[in-house]
């Protein structure tokens, strides 16, 4: 997708599942950081009121960032400022089928 | 000098087509004006949207080469909370799910862009 820099599916600490970073955007957007304060933001915004948090867009100067609460997984989509945002909730949505997967193989392993 | 009722009247001009609040908060998430339907539920969006606000934008200055954040967008099952800067002050947008996002952005855009002048004068009167 035009503009996509990175895509990433981690835990809630932050350790990475599956990645894809394009070779022009900085390392430090794989940070574990990135993700640990989703998690505790999206936990936040869930006492909005408003129900469950489902995903936040923050856009800055140069990116923005689109992330999504797959619970337990977060996916993460770092894109050009200008990217098309609607795209990348797109994407989110359709990346679920992937984390899904994940989710109960997961849940699956706890149990046992 | 800035007079409330107007900055009120302004805020209630946006409160419409699905928007459920508006709100100008400072950032520590006190409110300076709103319009709501239930106080308690401004006084909980603002908390909650300046602290969002707050840990992205030190998130981003750490992560994305000392970039401001500019604008964010929660959403909600029940729910998008739209938010912004003015000045030194934050500008939060609540909204039902049938409000599409787009209009919601360019809603809090068109609010921003009209307060900004206002509020710039309001901080420089201030800092002088």
């Amino acid at each position: 997708m035009e503009g996509l820099k990175a895509v990433t599916v981690t835990d809630r600490d932050g350790v990475i599942l599956i990645k894809s970073v394009s070779n022009d955007v900085s390392q430090r957007v794989l940070e574990p950081a990135l993700s640990t304060t989703f998690a505790v933001i999206s936990d936040q915004a869930s006492k909005l009121g408003l129900k469950k948090n489902k995903s936040i867009v923050s856009l800055f100067g140069i990116f923005q960032i689109v992330q999504f609460n797959h619970t337990p997984l977060i996916t993460t989509l770092v894109a050009d400022s200008d990217s098309n945002t609607g795209v990348l909730l797109d994407l989110g949505d359709e990346l679920k089928e992937i984390t899904d997967i994940i989710s109960s193989a997961l849940s699956d392993r706890q149990v046992i | 000098m800035l007079k409330p009722k107007a900055i009120s009247q302004v805020l209630k001009q946006a409160t419409t087509g699905g928007v459920k609040a508006t709100l100008l908060l400072n950032s520590e998430g006190s409110p300076l004006a709103f319009v709501s339907d239930s106080d308690y539920d401004a006084r909980v969006y603002a908390a909650i949207a300046s602290n969002i606000w707050s840990t992205f934008d030190k998130n981003g200055k750490n992560l994305m080469r000392e970039d401001n954040l500019k604008f964010m967008l929660v959403e909600c099952e029940k729910g998008n909370v739209a938010i912004t800067m003015v000045s030194n002050m934050l500008l939060c947008l609540v909204a039902t799910p049938d409000v599409e996002l787009g209009i919601l952005k360019a809603k809090t855009d068109a609010l921003a862009k009209h307060l900004e002048e206002p509020f710039q004068r309001v901080t420089a009167y201030t800092q002088a």
